[in-house]
């Protein structure tokens, strides 16, 4: 496995543009999306704990308590946050994280052959040396 | 428990097709297998939907089965909680660890915790807080199997809990991951399927409106508007707060929930597996209403004495009561099918543990080979089935089934979660570190459920054996001394390599660059040919899908 081997410069890929751009747009979603359903969550368990009676009004129509509706909005948040997750991963992090990769591997058009990509460490290993992989 | 009087013979003949449908595709599997990568991540083949439905044949044990259901029977509104608890704790395996787990692992999150650790200890601190996780989990999965099998079948506790870990140790021994992920997709379908049709039956005898659930299962409570609150099962109210947390944060520390990411061939499949999972594990716990409720509606204070004092026989009395002798037995079956279904992932991800994380890495130094590698998780896993047979059948039907569950997703969440999240995402943190910090996540979530109300002196005992505590769930304590052992015992010490490898572990988790290449091995079949041609695509770091 050519990726494998010991002078891929991990530390020059962290910092190159396109690996940088990937992390921050990945974060500025799961942070937030993270706090977001973390403080959804415990304001239901909380309410469920500490105001029992205001969970077990009911409203629209006899029998469906507050609780129970806001039970069922923690589903709905859960397929809506994870269908948005994988949009967003889809869409913006699978090509950023490709174009990574590309360069990595120089794959892209225009770059180096594989094997000789901007992030090797060194010439003195050889082209096909395999890592031990245990 | 009221059908002890001799053996059903129906349900004997659906417990018979389950096994045998199991047995050949153990067979098939047995017959696939190659390498270790076939063993422990079925190839690293299976599609998206596939190992969406493995999660929920996985995640689901007769807990969810039988035990929420009858939860919302015996106590209401409370037992629905668990249920909302246990799918949004998805959201956090999927934003923070599921891709992450296929792009830099190998065979257990281990791979990815010790990643750039010193290799002996973490991998210890690691086998550790799986072993503890299976240990709690798979004995209560075993003891449930005998009380339930025993229940509804008339076969003995003791032999109940001696074929359920015969058939799972057959599943692991030869057909590996391969044969565990098909017993679980099977398990699924079958599992989904019953609920819709008690739902759907439930609905029928209710007049079709979903509101009358509420309504007609209040009017048969003793409890009357209270039944519809929270607060008759979980009466403190910091510890419904605490028992959330360890919902929420224990699944993204079970280790063989975290497995299954290994079994799919790129982090696009483990993203959607998450995803399948997480629908079909939602719409079941939204049937649990319909099973819970209805059975309530239905049943009323009359079936109280068939369900148990846990409501655990809700649902099969509510299926005899609908659709006689055949309807309770297909529930049987299907929660037999069910907690075969778990154990079996459970005690693969502690073979796992034990052959890749103890034998290869701490003991044998990677000096091993692969073969050696599997023969030895074969070993482990004969060795952990017969061992938890025997502590089963000697805890016997008296040991608390709950709280063993509740304490292996606490030691999950306090253990296993923080170590893995900050090994990820915390430069600083080391090996000293993730040691410590599963110590004390271990130590003290163990610890405190020892001293709770519920543990000793016992149930029935006003407060506990310190007057000051009186928590029945540990993770609002024991999830922050985790994290506060990961922290304290990384200032302690300076790990240069460990800091230095973040770069390769953040890369290389984020991007799939040197991924473990799938080996094109599935159930149906692939002839060596397309298996290396799989094979060779995978290396080029294509994305196959």
């Amino acid at each position: 496995m050519a990726q494998q081997r010991t002078d891929t410069d991990w530390e020059a890929i962290e910092r190159s543009p396109e690996f940088q751009e990937l992390t921050r747009s990945k974060r500025a979603f799961v942070l937030p999306a993270t706090i977001f359903f973390m403080v959804w969550y415990f304001g239901f368990i909380a309410l469920c704990g500490y105001a029992s009676d205001f969970m077990g009004r009911e409203f629209i129509t006899d029998g469906l308590t507050v609780g129970y509706v806001l039970a069922l909005t923690q589903f709905v948040m859960s397929w809506w946050l994870a269908a948005w997750y994988v949009r967003r991963a889809n869409r913006v992090w699978d090509p950023l994280s490709a174009r990574v990769r590309d360069s990595v591997e120089g794959g892209v058009a225009g770059e180096p052959a594989p094997g000789t990509g901007r992030f090797r460490r060194g010439e003195a290993v050889a082209e096909h040396e395999e890592v031990p992989q245990r | 428990m009221t059908y002890i009087a001799s053996v059903n013979g129906t349900a004997l003949a659906v417990f018979g097709v389950v096994v045998g449908v199991t047995m050949i595709i153990t067979y098939i599997a047995s017959k696939r297998i190659a390498t270790a990568t076939d063993f422990w991540a079925a190839g690293r083949s299976l599609t998206g939907p596939q190992n969406g439905l493995a999660i929920a044949g996985d995640y689901m044990s007769a807990a969810s089965f039988l035990g929420i259901a009858g939860l919302i029977f015996v106590f209401g509104f409370d037992g629905f909680l668990y249920c909302v608890g246990f799918l949004v704790a998805f959201l956090a395996v999927l934003f923070l660890l599921a891709e992450q787990m296929r792009n830099a692992g190998k065979y257990t999150f281990a791979d990815v915790l010790a990643y750039r650790m010193k290799q002996p200890p973490a991998r210890a601190a690691a086998a550790l807080g799986t072993l503890a996780v299976v240990a709690f989990y798979l004995i209560a999965q075993m003891v449930g199997a005998g009380v339930i099998i025993e229940g509804l079948v008339g076969i003995s506790f003791p032999w109940a809990v001696i074929l359920t870990g015969a058939f799972m140790v057959t599943y692991i021994v030869l057909g590996g991951m391969l044969a565990t992920s098909w017993v679980q997709i099977i398990k699924a379908v079958l599992m989904l399927s019953c609920g819709v049709v008690l739902t759907v039956w439930v609905l029928s005898e209710i007049g079709w409106n979903p509101i009358n659930l509420f309504t007609d299962a209040r009017a048969e409570s003793s409890d009357g508007e209270a039944y519809l609150k929270p607060g008759l099962f979980l009466s403190t109210p910091l510890d419904t707060v605490s028992l959330g947390i360890g919902l929420v944060l224990g699944t993204a520390g079970l280790p063989h929930i975290l497995m299954r990411f290994f079994t799919v061939p790129t982090a696009k499949a483990a993203r959607s597996s998450v995803i399948w999972g997480m629908v079909l594990i939602g719409l079941f716990y939204l049937m649990t209403t319909a099973l819970g409720f209805g059975s309530r509606a239905i049943l009323g204070k009359g079936g109280e004495e068939a369900a148990g004092e846990t409501g655990n026989c809700a649902v099969p009395t509510l299926a005899d009561k609908l659709g006689g002798d055949l309807l309770l037995a297909i529930v049987a079956g299907v929660a037999f099918a069910t907690i075969l279904a778990v154990v079996a992932g459970l005690v693969i991800s502690a073979s796992g543990a034990v052959a890749h994380d103890v034998w290869s890495n701490i003991v044998r130094r990677n000096r091993d080979s692969e073969r050696e590698e599997v023969w030895v998780a074969k070993i482990a896993a004969f060795g952990i089935g017969a061992l938890a047979i025997f502590i089963a059948i000697l805890g016997g039907a008296t040991l608390n089934v709950s709280f063993m569950v509740g304490l292996a997703f606490a030691v999950a969440a306090s253990a296993n979660f923080p170590a893995l999240l900050l090994s990820l995402t915390w430069r600083r943190f080391n090996t000293t570190g993730a040691v410590v910090g599963v110590l004390f996540g271990v130590i003290s979530s163990v610890a405190l459920v020892v001293i709770s109300p519920t543990v000793w002196p016992g149930p029935d005992s006003e407060g506990g054996a310190l007057s000051w505590y009186s928590l029945a769930n540990p993770g609002i304590l024991s999830v922050p001394i985790g994290f506060i052992g990961c922290f304290l015992g990384t200032m302690l010490a300076r790990e240069r390599a460990a800091e230095a490898k973040f770069d390769e572990l953040k890369v290389r988790s984020e991007t799939g660059l040197a991924a473990e290449p799938a080996t094109g091995t599935t159930l149906t079949g692939r002839s060596r040919q397309q298996q290396r041609a799989a094979a060779a695509a995978a290396t080029t770091m294509v994305p196959r899908m």
